[in-house]
């Protein structure tokens, strides 16, 4: 019988491994399936089983029959610019909420509401506005001289992108500026007062001493925001289900259209691999950039 | 605090009318679209005042009311893997928490690196897989898989709710006799329930908001609201007033929580990490 000392040594463990096992089993089983499968032609409307090996065809096959690359530009173009304006326009508003005059506490608690759709009722709110014959947005526009195209701004290959990543800037900006602000809340105004009595303008204060201190939240911030982004999908099957032609495919969207659509299983689990490998990239190449510097 | 001149507020006041015109002026309209009448929909210019029209509800959630299973099929979806990733959840926090350990740090980076994995990876061999295991279109399905997004959430943000409750009460019922497990029911649970029921709510409304499952897993018998929804543009081209009037049923529950949460809204969207 283990004595009472043991027990204590593998409880931590103990108390983890339910949860770290089922995860395992639940992410490892898509993996290997995936890795098994991206050697092997199968099509599920041929057969519900593999049909036959076809080596690194499925590999090859990602370049020629989906639009992989320009999937791969869109959905790092939605990602950069869409954490970049989310970002900043959040942290505008911050501050603004940080003035404390009276009513900020009430728009805060109100402004949080697009971050609390679902992103596909995000897409019908937009789509509805957007529509070309009669929506809200394209009629403001044309009324200040900024006619919309005529298949509409999601219908057009060159704003479709461009307007996905606007609607994801409305439903996220307000999650940036409530969260900065909580985090300018935590920022020691005793260090503000210092550097306003040693004369520091306000930019300055605010690149050198805010700026910096908001440094943590701000780079967990961008990390898992950039990531929503990069996985977008919903936003993008609600509003141009990835057109038109490929103007707005993401990767995510991609996938789904080669492994749900087409039911392409060999050729889904081989761009399921390329997917998993270029965000393990992007992950790690970021946290080396962001936490390098903390070493000292 | 600096006292501001009267331009410098009015400037500020007026910033932030429009911030609050740009954010919320949408959900308004949308909202206004479910009470009008289907051949006013498109009416412009745009009418702000106008008779309210129920036909959109009655129509998706009571006669025929091909909405209401969706609606039902949500609560489940959202309650069972809600429900399914506590204990889990609960456990690893507690040890997280408490314990000093080797490779602390990397398994809680390997909980949220779950989190911001693309969905969709997993998703397409679910879809396979629960055909094989007879679990096609089950609501297991759903609330299984939704595991991988629910538990790591509800580790992170649990463990920063007990990280606030201080070692020296633990440390004071182990004196008195009881156990470890028994100092936990008693005094852990207890002081933790705040943030027990805070994370509940967020897993909650992160599986409500959840499509890509349900989209992939789901059959017509189990589908959910959101993915019913979606299902008016395939059907009969798009009429608005149906897919308005199940969107407002749809974004009522997120809303009313994020409502109830308050001053917790900041945690539990950064998981824990920042505490607002």
């Amino acid at each position: 019988m283990p004595n009472r000392y043991t027990i204590q040594r593998r409880l931590p463990y103990l108390l983890i491994a339910p949860s770290v096992l089922f995860l395992l089993a639940l992410i490892l089983y898509p993996l290997a399936f995936a890795l098994r499968n991206s050697f092997w032609f199968w099509n599920l409307q041929m057969g519900p089983a593999p049909l036959y090996y076809s080596g690194l065809d499925n590999y090859r096959m990602v370049f020629q029959v989906t639009p992989f690359a320009v999937a791969l530009k869109n959905t790092l173009l939605l990602g950069f610019l869409g954490t970049f304006a989310q970002f900043w326009l959040g942290m505008g508003i911050a501050l603004l909420l940080h003035t404390h005059l009276r009513g900020m506490g009430l728009m805060r608690a109100a402004l949080i509401m697009p971050t609390t759709l679902a992103p596909v009722v995000a897409g019908f709110l937009f789509r509805y506005l957007l529509e070309p014959k009669g929506g809200l947005l394209p009629w403001m526009l044309a009324g200040i001289g900024f006619p919309a195209p005529p298949q509409g701004f999601l219908g057009n290959a060159n704003t479709a992108l461009f307007t996905i990543g606007l609607v994801d800037t409305w439903q996220w900006t307000p999650f940036f500026a409530i969260v900065l602000y909580a985090g300018l809340l935590s920022i020691n105004e005793e260090i503000k007062e210092a550097a306003q009595v040693d004369g520091a303008a306000p930019w300055r204060m605010f690149w050198s001493i805010t700026l910096p201190l908001l440094r943590p939240i701000a780079a967990f911030l961008v990390m898992i925001r950039f990531m929503q982004l990069f996985n977008s999908f919903d936003l993008v099957f609600v509003l141009t289900s990835g057109g038109p032609g490929t103007a707005s495919r993401t990767l995510s969207f991609n996938l789904y259209r080669e492994g749900l659509v087409n039911y392409n299983i060999g050729l889904t689990a081989a761009m399921t691999w390329l997917v998993v490998i270029i965000v393990s990239v992007i992950i790690n190449l970021y946290l080396f950039f962001i936490y390098r510097k903390r070493e000292w | 605090m600096r006292r501001r001149s009267r331009r410098d507020q009015v400037t500020i006041y007026a910033l932030m009318t429009l911030v609050m015109i740009f954010f919320l002026g949408p959900i308004f309209w949308f909202i206004l679209l479910a009470f009008r009448h289907p051949s006013e929909a498109y009416t412009l210019p745009p009418q702000l005042f106008f008779e309210p029209y129920l036909g959109n509800f009655i129509d998706t959630f009571i006669d025929p009311g091909n909405n209401a299973p969706q609606l039902l099929s949500s609560v489940i979806v959202s309650t069972g893997a809600t429900l399914l990733s506590l204990p889990f959840a609960l456990a690893a926090a507690y040890s997280l928490s408490r314990f000093a350990m080797r490779g602390k740090e990397f398994i809680m980076n390997w909980y949220i690196s779950l989190l911001i994995a693309p969905p969709i990876v997993f998703v397409i061999p679910y879809f396979i897989l629960m055909s094989r295991i007879g679990w096609a279109g089950a609501y297991q399905g759903m609330i299984v898989t939704l595991q991988t997004l629910a538990i790591p959430f509800s580790v992170w943000l649990l463990k920063s709710f007990m990280d606030e409750v201080p070692v020296d009460l633990e440390e004071a019922a182990w004196v008195d006799g009881a156990n470890r497990i028994a100092a936990f029911f008693r005094i852990i649970i207890p002081l933790a329930l705040p943030g027990l029921i805070v994370t509940s709510m967020f897993t909650f409304v992160f599986s409500w908001n959840n499509v890509i499952f349900p989209l992939a897993l789901s059959k017509q018998s189990t589908t959910t609201l959101p993915v019913g929804t979606i299902s008016f543009f395939a059907s009969t081209g798009v009429y608005w007033g149906h897919i308005a009037a199940t969107a407002v049923v749809a974004m009522l529950p997120p809303m009313i929580i994020f409502l109830l949460l308050g001053r917790y809204v900041v945690r539990g969207l950064t998981f824990g990490a920042v505490k607002g």
